[in-house]
């Protein structure tokens, strides 16, 4: 019976600092969730294009792998994760998966676990706005509230929301495995994003791939609001940190 | 990926930097395609005139919307045949054409010997093949919406909006292209050329139409009443002022009753917003009987109104479930197009020539196959899901497109990135490796 924190690739290729943030946010919670190498990818990328022969059996091989490990409980800190896990592998394997899937959100919004990690920005009150993931909105389970419940508990901090939100949010332009093909894209649509960041100090993301999209962007277009992934912001907020000044 | 795969993938790249140069015709379209979905998706949408948004509306309504459409898909020959039964009584001439071929004679005996029609907006007619077979005999295709009167003046072949097709045209261009084209110097203001097409079509269009083609926003079957919303006015001529006035389109117009067609109809009007200043309600022919009591048909309007209702990929895509059963509940109002993440970058890229959007690739796909829809830009769908979450009757394009996308992969169309990244994913477990 083991708890897991499942990073997901892009991050665990990509953005290590933020990684070791979501471990130290998890375990500051409950110290037996554990980090385990060699974990397979959940296979995200291939349901858009590969067959039902070829998914199922990646599907299996993940779960064996699950079984093999005796994992029962995982807190997946990517959107893609949390989406392809709770959709595909029910879909696929029935009764047969028994994990239990959580986001990152879902499990830092729990109010017994919000009340363990005390969330306090000390500096000037900090308007943030948050971008809804495509990946989170559409999941069986949408995630939408629970990022609002977080933010909401933050003392000193407050969330503006965008024009477009929750299910009316403007996809990134990155999903699908579009950003490594028609990156034009992710120029228009991440830029769209940030053009309705009309109040808030800085954005949020709780997806890695909109992130990977949205930084590019954000850079390229030389925007001074910073885009961050929620599991670095709860860090600077745990650490007394500016959000702002990284 | 094969060389055909190879070949689309080129074509849809070069597409791409086509629209992000100035100057080009997709940018030109692109940057005013970009503008719309903006203003559409934006949370006071239509404020100004109502007091909830377009999409409260579809919200408010969803329920009615998805009840009309499972009970027609549900029992599609039930409510064919009560529609035909119906109009049969009031004098319409009807035929029923189980595939687009039957549809495509039926029309071109209706037309006789006809070597000119006057069409308004049908997207229908397009999807049903008779546009290519109009063009193919050489009958000459008048169109009466300004908009589309605008994409024959400028001879514009890429895919279009179906609602405003000519709406990115500038007024410079157009008092251009109007002196180009007929030598009349205009002042370059919308007003000037709305000005010059009343006073050189309209009387053309009262007094010269034979025959007249139109599609329907919805069909009622209890009442066998064609609906047909516009602000024009052309519509209204073209369907008055005319021998025979044709109405083709597929059995998916089709709704139970005629206050879920208006329903239908001010939905496409709430979504697109264009005022539907005039809402036909066509339930025959012209008719009087006034002398004596005996009916007599082709009084002042329409002689005669024949409906082709054509069947072709409808009844087997529910009966066989095929992966765009779910389309047949498609109510054509264009929800799905503005909120697209694909549509909004691509314009008109991400489309086919039945118009712009995933429903247009649908279309494409279901006529053409699967490199048709590649060729469209089928894998510029990020999946977002947009679509359903906008869609009245929650049609999910995004999976439909997930189903096209596997199909194109089989058949070695998938572009290589994303092919490798499958590979690593099923082999290495890990697409960064």
């Amino acid at each position: 019976m083991k708890k897991l924190i499942f990073l997901g690739c892009l991050s665990n290729s990509k953005y290590k600092k933020t990684c070791t943030n979501a471990i130290k946010i998890i375990q500051s919670i409950d110290p037996s969730y554990s980090v385990l190498d060699d974990v397979p990818c959940c296979g995200a990328l291939s349901y858009h294009i590969g067959n039902d022969i070829e998914l199922r059996e990646h599907v299996e091989y993940v779960n064996a792998w699950f079984k093999k490990n005796d994992i029962t409980e995982i807190v997946t800190t990517c959107a893609g994760c949390y989406n392809y896990l709770t959709t595909y592998y029910a879909q696929y394997l029935g009764q047969d998966f028994k994990v239990k899937v959580k986001h990152f959100l879902q499990f830092l919004a729990e109010p017994e676990n919000l009340s363990k990690i005390e969330l306090k920005h000390s500096g000037k009150k900090l308007k943030v706005s948050y971008h809804d993931a495509c990946h989170l909105r559409n999941a069986v389970l949408p995630i939408i509230d629970e990022p609002r419940r977080i933010l909401n508990s933050i003392e000193n901090v407050e969330l503006k929301e965008m024009e477009n939100i929750k299910t009316n949010s403007i996809c990134c332009g990155a999903g699908g495995g579009v950003y490594s093909i028609f990156k034009e894209n992710s120029d228009y649509n991440s830029k769209l994003i940030f053009d309705q960041l009309n109040r808030g100090k800085l954005l949020l993301t709780a997806c890695p791939f909109c992130y990977t999209s949205l930084s590019r962007i954000r850079e390229e277009n030389q925007i001074r609001k910073p885009v961050k992934k929620f599991e670095d912001f709860i860090v600077n907020i745990m650490e007394g940190v500016d959000p702002l000044s990284e | 990926m094969n060389e055909s795969g190879k070949g689309l993938y080129e074509k849809v790249k070069n597409r791409i930097k086509a629209s992000q140069e100035e100057g080009t015709l997709e940018k030109q379209f692109g940057d005013f395609w970009k503008f719309a979905c903006v203003i559409k998706t934006r949370q006071h949408d239509l404020r100004y005139l109502y007091d909830d948004t377009s999409r409260e509306f579809v919200d408010k309504y969803r329920d009615n919307f998805i009840e009309m459409r499972e009970e027609f898909v549900n029992n599609i020959d039930a409510y064919v045949e009560k529609c035909i039964n119906i109009m049969r009584k009031k004098n319409f001439t009807v035929h029923y054409a189980k595939t687009n071929e039957q549809a495509q004679k039926i029309f071109m005996e209706e037309l006789g010997d006809s070597k000119i029609i006057y069409k308004s907006k049908s997207n229908e007619a397009k999807d049903i093949g008779i546009i290519d077979v109009l063009k193919k005999n050489e009958i000459t295709i008048k169109e009466t919406d300004l908009g589309d009167v605008l994409v024959q003046l400028f001879d514009y072949k890429l895919p279009s909006f179906q609602v405003g097709p000519g709406a990115h045209f500038t007024e410079e261009e157009i008092a251009k292209k109007i002196k180009e084209v007929y030598g009349v110097e205009l002042e370059p203001k919308a007003q000037a050329i709305v000005n010059y097409f009343r006073s050189t079509y309209r009387n053309e269009l009262l007094n010269d139409v034979k025959i007249s083609l139109t599609s329907a926003n919805a069909i009622s079957a209890e009442e066998g009443t064609i609906v047909l919303g516009e602000n024009e006015g052309n519509i209204s001529l073209i369907t008055r002022a005319t021998d025979k006035h044709i109405v083709v389109c597929g059995i998916t117009k089709i709704v139970p009753n005629i206050l879920d067609a208006v329903l239908v109809t001010q939905l496409q009007s709430r979504i697109n917003n264009v005022s539907f200043n005039y809402i036909s309600l066509i339930s025959g022919p012209s008719n009087t009987s006034d002398i004596q009591g005996t009916s007599v048909q082709g009084m002042y309007g329409a002689k005669e109104v024949v409906v082709i209702l054509v069947d072709d990929w409808r009844t087997k895509a529910a009966k066989e479930n095929l992966i765009y059963a779910d389309f047949l509940k498609c109510l054509g109002c264009k929800s799905c197009i503005f909120p697209c993440t694909a549509s909004r970058a691509f314009g008109n890229i991400y489309a086919s020539k039945y118009g712009l959007g995933a429903t247009a690739i649908i279309r494409d796909y279901i006529h053409n196959g699967i490199e048709a829809a590649v060729s469209d830009g089928l894998f510029l769908c990020t999946g977002c899901e947009n679509c359903y979450h906008w869609c009245p009757v929650s049609i999910n394009c995004g999976e439909i497109l997930k189903s096209m996308k596997k199909e194109a992969t089989e058949k070695g169309l998938a572009p290589p990135d994303l092919e490798q990244y499958k590979e690593k994913i099923l082999k290495d477990k890990n697409p960064f490796l």
